[in-house]
């Protein structure tokens, strides 16, 4: 089983095995065009705390059968999340932020797509104002435009 | 790099006020709100995350992939000042516009997606593109709240070219050209679904359809006003259409089909049931100008002969699923002339109901030339016989749904080894193969996945039969069978016994018909019938007997209290959730779902004199 370095944002080279770091399609491609030199690739986008967390998805998903869960089908059960990712992803908001623009970054699709359910799960349910307390979210709308806004979606309140 | 909230260049610091706005809909500026993460995406227009449950019924939904939508980013049509942000970015300010896009595209219920609108500006412009992608028009409230925002000139948004989608058949007859006027500016729709909305003409579709560009799927079945008119604004404006349904637009003609065929030429699913006037010179030019069809459905096109068939499976290699259902014209030359050696791997589902000058020889040449059929009609083609069915052994696990109905030439040893053959079958329709036994029935008894099963008017079978069906499988874990409807309609040797241990050992039965078993047509089991259909007359009422959804769990409950003798298998209450999905089974449903009526509910076919 060969193993591959990665070095974080931060200068720490984590040695991870390959199968595991080709979840993220960004270095899938970057092994296959360029091979395998034995030099730790550099991840100037992701410090090592980070990193490490995304590497712990990917070593537990590194037998996921490829893309086809990760299509369509997924994304339509809007709300499921596995048992697993559902702690994985019981982090703070700056930890979570962080997964979600790592997996973007390093394109990986299911962590990705795993990191936008649990917020919007964090969104689900609660008032405009109960959401802009779980993020911290300055309201910035006039009370005219928000009284037009809700005016011009009235639709949306049904049901 | 991090991402960092996205300044315009021409941020520009200049308060419109609300009588210029009409005005500021040429020239829209970008708005940068204070809001963290509040710059609209760069790609507006771009194609975004779809957006996440579809639960609209148009008829390719399923195949969501094929002809995905993409989800607008709005800009605030006022522009008005903007300021730095006074305080530091909370993590989530950190999310570039597409992040939020697909975070907002998981939510589902249109309320959560209004809440997320009212947020902050940011979060409006980058959630508005997904609540109104499909706007929810299923009630005239919706309607009107959604035409009236459409209609607004100083809207907050340009709503019109938010939706892509528009679905207005809940709303159906109620539906006329005057509706659908105010959804005249709205060029951007990209599935248009009208189904049943009856009373719509040529004025309002074609209207509504002009000058777009970006349709794809069109869905205008029962329509029956529409003319050649609404199909040419189609093939002139919709280049990019790749779904097509007219069922029942019984004034379109072949003239406006052969110009669809060579303008929208990206075409895949076509739906042309009952267009009566539709002949070989269209559907032949469809095969020949439109590779990408995967779908095609001909019901009841009694113009259609075999000269279409043949071209339609040779050139299309994608095709994946042929509906021929009554083109009575076919005959076996449609099969024999195909070139040999050559196979059609990709069509799943052939459907010949009724095509009864399809024979024997066609159907060996057709199992050889397309090996992967899953889903087989041959009901009503009544002349074939065993040697048909010994050729669709061949078509072994592949096999899944197979309707031999009214095929009355068909004996037990065909079905003893179609069983053998092809154990993955889901679906079977024998009615009225009245040459089957109790024989057939046990065997098909066997079949570990077996969900639906139509034995209407097969006079021989008995309760041994029925016991055979309740019997839990032989080495199948869990052993609980999988029978879900049970069509047994003029099997009129059946008895109590045998439908009670049925009942018992089959958990997931949702429909048990049998209607004319007089054993059944007692008034305290018809207590659990559901209505018979308000055409039947008297004579059909009299012996109508279906039992569905809970009218089944309440007859199972009746007799295990009434009729405790019977109840002798132990009764089933595990059940195995998980069962294996299949390969493409979820692609199944395209153009499927609009004959899922036909879905072998014979007792209705059959209802009729018992003498015959």
């Amino acid at each position: 089983m060969s193993s591959i370095t990665l070095t974080s944002s931060d200068g720490v080279d984590i040695s991870v095995e390959r199968t595991t770091a080709e979840r993220s399609v960004l270095i899938k491609n970057m092994l296959e065009d360029l091979g395998d030199s034995g030099e730790a690739i550099p991840i100037p986008n992701v410090n090592e705390a980070v990193l490490k967390k995304v590497i712990e998805w990917c070593e537990h998903h590194k037998h996921d059968p490829p893309s086809a869960s990760d299509d369509d089908d997924n994304r339509r059960k809007t709300t499921d999340i596995d048992e697993w990712d559902q702690k994985f992803m019981q982090v703070d908001q700056e930890m979570l932020f962080e997964i979600i623009l790592a997996a973007n970054y390093l394109d990986i699709k299911a962590l990705l797509d795993v990191g936008c359910k649990t917020v919007a799960n964090m969104i689900k349910g609660k008032s405009p104002e109960e959401i802009r307390k779980t993020f911290n979210i300055q309201n910035d709308f006039t009370s005219e435009e928000e009284d037009q806004i809700r005016r011009e979606n009235e639709w949306a309140e049904d049901r | 790099m991090r991402f960092q909230p996205y300044r315009h260049p021409k941020n520009i610091s200049k308060r419109t006020s609300k009588s210029e706005s009409t005005s500021m809909r040429m020239h829209r500026l970008r708005e940068v709100g204070r809001c963290p993460s509040a710059a609209p995406s760069e790609t507006s227009g771009s194609t975004s995350p779809e957006r996440a449950a579809d639960d609209d019924t148009d008829f390719f939904m399923a195949q969501a992939n094929d002809s995905q939508s993409s989800i607008g980013v709005a800009n605030f049509r006022d522009s008005r000042l903007s300021s730095e942000p006074s305080e530091p970015l909370p993590p989530i300010g950190r999310l570039p516009p597409e992040i939020l896009i697909a975070i907002f595209s998981k939510l589902v219920a249109p309320l959560d997606m209004l809440n997320s609108m009212l947020v902050c500006r940011g979060w409006a412009a980058n959630s508005v593109g997904i609540l109104w992608h499909r706007p929810t028009c299923n009630t005239w409230a919706n309607v009107r709240s959604v035409t009236t925002s459409l209609g607004k000139p100083d809207s907050l948004f340009n709503y019109a070219d938010l939706i892509k989608r528009l679905n207005l058949s809940a709303l159906s007859d109620d539906v006329s050209d005057g509706t659908i006027l105010s959804f005249n500016q709205c060029k951007r729709i990209e599935r248009l679904t009208l189904t049943s909305c009856k009373n719509l003409t040529d004025k309002g579709v074609s209207d509504l359809v002009e000058g777009n560009r970006h349709l794809q799927a069109l869905d205008v079945s029962d329509l029956r006003h529409l003319t050649d008119h609404t199909l040419a604004t189609v093939s002139r404006d919709c280049p990019r259409l790749q779904g097509l349904n007219i069922t029942g637009c019984s004034k379109v003609t072949d003239d406006a089909l052969l110009i669809v065929s060579q303008k929208c030429r990206q075409i895949k699913r076509l739906k042309l049931n009952g267009v009566s006037n539709v002949s070989d010179r269209a559907i032949q030019s469809f095969a020949e100008n439109c590779p990408s069809i995967l779908e095609i459905d001909l019901h009841d096109c009694k113009l259609v002969t075999s000269a279409s068939v043949t071209p339609l499976l040779t050139t299309l290699r994608h095709l994946r699923e042929l509906r021929l259902a009554h083109c009575t014209e076919l005959d076996d030359s449609a099969f024999l002339s195909l070139p040999p050696q050559v196979t059609f791997d990709s069509l799943r589902i052939l459907d010949l109901t009724a095509c009864e000058n399809v024979r024997d020889d066609s159907v060996e040449r057709i199992v050889r030339a397309a090996p992967r059929l899953r889903n087989l009609v041959l009901a009503k083609c009544r002349f074939i016989t065993d040697r048909s069915v010994m050729a669709i052994c061949r078509l072994g696990k592949n096999l899944h749904y197979v309707h031999l109905g009214h095929c009355s030439n068909i004996t037990d040893s065909a079905v003893i080894n179609l069983v053998k053959s092809c154990n993955r079958i889901r679906y079977i329709d024998l009615a009225c193969c009245n040459l089957l036994t109790d024989r057939s029935v046990q065997q098909l008894a066997t079949l570990p996945k077996l969900r639906r099963i139509g034995l209407v008017k097969c006079q021989a079978i008995t309760d041994q039969s029925i016991l055979a069906l309740a019997r839990p499988k032989i080495g199948h874990h869990p052993s609980v069978s999988s029978l879900e409807r049970v069509h047994l309609s003029y099997c009129v040797q059946l008895r109590m016994k045998g439908i009670h241990a049925l009942l018992n050992s089959c958990p997931r039965l949702t429909h048990l018909s049998l209607t004319g078993v007089q054993e059944f047509l007692r008034e305290n089991l018809t207590a659990f019938c559901r209505e018979a259909p308000p055409e039947f007359t008297q004579q059909q009422r009299d012996v109508f007997c279906v039992f569905s959804g809970d009218g089944v769990n309440r007859l199972r409950d009746h007799l295990n209290r009434h009729e405790p003798q019977f109840q002798e298998e132990a009764e089933a209450t595990m059940y195995d959730d998980d069962e294996e999905l299949d390969e493409d089974e979820g692609q199944m449903t395209g153009l499927m779902n609009a004959t899922v009526i036909n879905d072998g509910d014979d007792d209705y076919i059959d209802v009729g004199p018992l003498n015959t």
